[in-house]
């Protein structure tokens, strides 16, 4: 029993156990501790896309009285109201490995019109080459959706042979759908007002 | 022992310089290097856990056993880039999303499993704790540099400051960044064998003197 105590095989066993019990415990609490909550997360969103924090943002009910509503292109998770804009929280489908992107995008009303005035991005799950979607590329989707919708165009497709808004991008074809996707669940949910 | 600090000062940032001399952490100086706060960021992210691992690993050298060292040196250098990822989420989420999956890479950094295992198990704490800072500074130095010259000839800016409208597009992509990382080395290299050379034919000129007065 005393040669087992004192052989390789147990202290090499014994003090990586440690090392991860002790390490284990304290990223438990560093992670309750440095925690960023849901809300704190959204107010980021909003002061980037503001550059600083508006007045008020009001989080409306989405019209289903629901937690999310879906379309074949994704869902949209949030919506608020700051001063007259409409934010919307939508995450697109489809993405390279059946993952999503997920997308703020802030909507004016001008002249009855619904336009795409800022898209930034919110997340991503299994998406691998998002380094290639510079802040350039979010600049595609400023469109002016009611126009879109009565010229018959309606959503956007990443591939250029493709009808609709075109917009391509080479070499991340998958990931680029569902950021279009996530921007499309938003003009079809605008459209079908 | 005495420490010699101004040897591990120079050693870090100079004549084994991470990222110019021993050209570790390519891939982060690589893929990092657009922007010059991307290399500041980078930087202290990576001395940070240097830092702490050399200090730790260092602590620990007598009670790890030799043959589950580098599986307890990964398990130490995982657990502060992970701090540094929460911390950075939290404080910093700026630097935090530029950064990217970079981040977490750092773990497989060669330059800190590579401090823990040539320098920390073998040193000293305060020894382990300086050639942390200054390996870290050497590097974060090297991928500023290089960050500013991408920065200044692919996007006519500093820092995020807009500098002019004259952009050479190539010093954005892929392939400026292997340019520049090439053209810093040679610079290097050539620097240091003009030091060597120099400081040579001094020693040698001293010794002639030496053999004169005799």
């Amino acid at each position: 029993m005393k040669n087992f105590f004192k052989s390789d095989w147990f202290r090499c066993t014994a003090v990586l156990l440690c090392l991860l019990v002790f390490f284990g415990g304290l990223l438990a609490v560093l992670n309750d501790l440095l925690f960023v909550p849901p809300e704190e997360r959204t107010a980021r969103a909003i002061k980037k896309i503001y550059g600083s924090v508006p007045e008020y943002a009001i989080e409306l009910d989405l019209d289903n009285g629901g937690t999310a509503i879906t379309n074949d292109f994704g869902t949209i998770s949030k919506k608020y109201l700051v001063g007259d804009d409409v934010l919307f929280r939508a995450t697109g489908i489809n993405g390279y490995k059946g993952g999503t992107i997920t997308l703020w995008l802030k909507v004016v009303k001008t002249n009855e019109n619904y336009v795409i005035d800022k898209v930034i991005l919110d997340g991503y799950e299994k998406q691998t080459l998002m380094s290639k979607f510079g802040g350039d590329y979010y600049e595609n989707f400023l469109i002016d959706v009611t126009d879109a919708y009565e010229n018959g165009q309606g959503v956007f497709s990443p591939k250029a042979d493709a009808t609709g808004l075109k917009n391509p991008m080479s070499g991340a074809t998958m990931s680029a759908t569902a950021a279009c996707n996530a921007v499309n669940c938003v003009i079809t949910y605008l459209g079908g007002k | 022992m005495k420490t010699d600090f101004k040897k591990i000062a120079t050693d870090g940032i100079i004549t084994n310089n991470p990222t110019l001399k021993l050209v570790l952490g390519t891939c982060p100086t690589l893929a990092l290097t657009t922007m010059a706060m991307n290399g500041i960021g980078m930087g202290a992210a990576v001395t940070f856990v240097l830092i702490c691992s050399n200090i730790l690993v260092s602590l620990l050298r007598k009670v790890i056993p030799s043959k589950v060292r580098i599986p307890a040196f990964v398990l130490i250098i995982a657990t502060f880039v992970t701090i540094v990822r929460l911390l950075l989420d939290k404080f910093l989420p700026d630097i935090y999303e530029s950064l990217g999956l970079y981040l977490p890479l750092i773990v497989v950094n060669c330059i800190i499993l590579a401090r823990a295992e040539s320098f920390a198990s073998k040193n000293g704490v305060l020894a382990s704790a300086a050639d942390g800072l200054f390996m870290g500074l050497g590097f974060t130095i090297a991928l500023t540099l290089m960050g500013a010259v991408r920065e200044v000839l692919g996007s006519g800016a500093l820092f995020g400051i807009k500098l002019w409208d004259f952009q050479i597009g190539f010093f954005a992509q892929s392939s400026g960044a292997f340019f520049t990382y090439g053209v810093f080395i040679a610079l290097f290299a050539f620097a240091s064998n003009l030091i060597a050379n120099k400081r040579r034919k001094l020693s040698a000129k001293q010794v002639d003197n030496t053999k004169e007065v005799q």
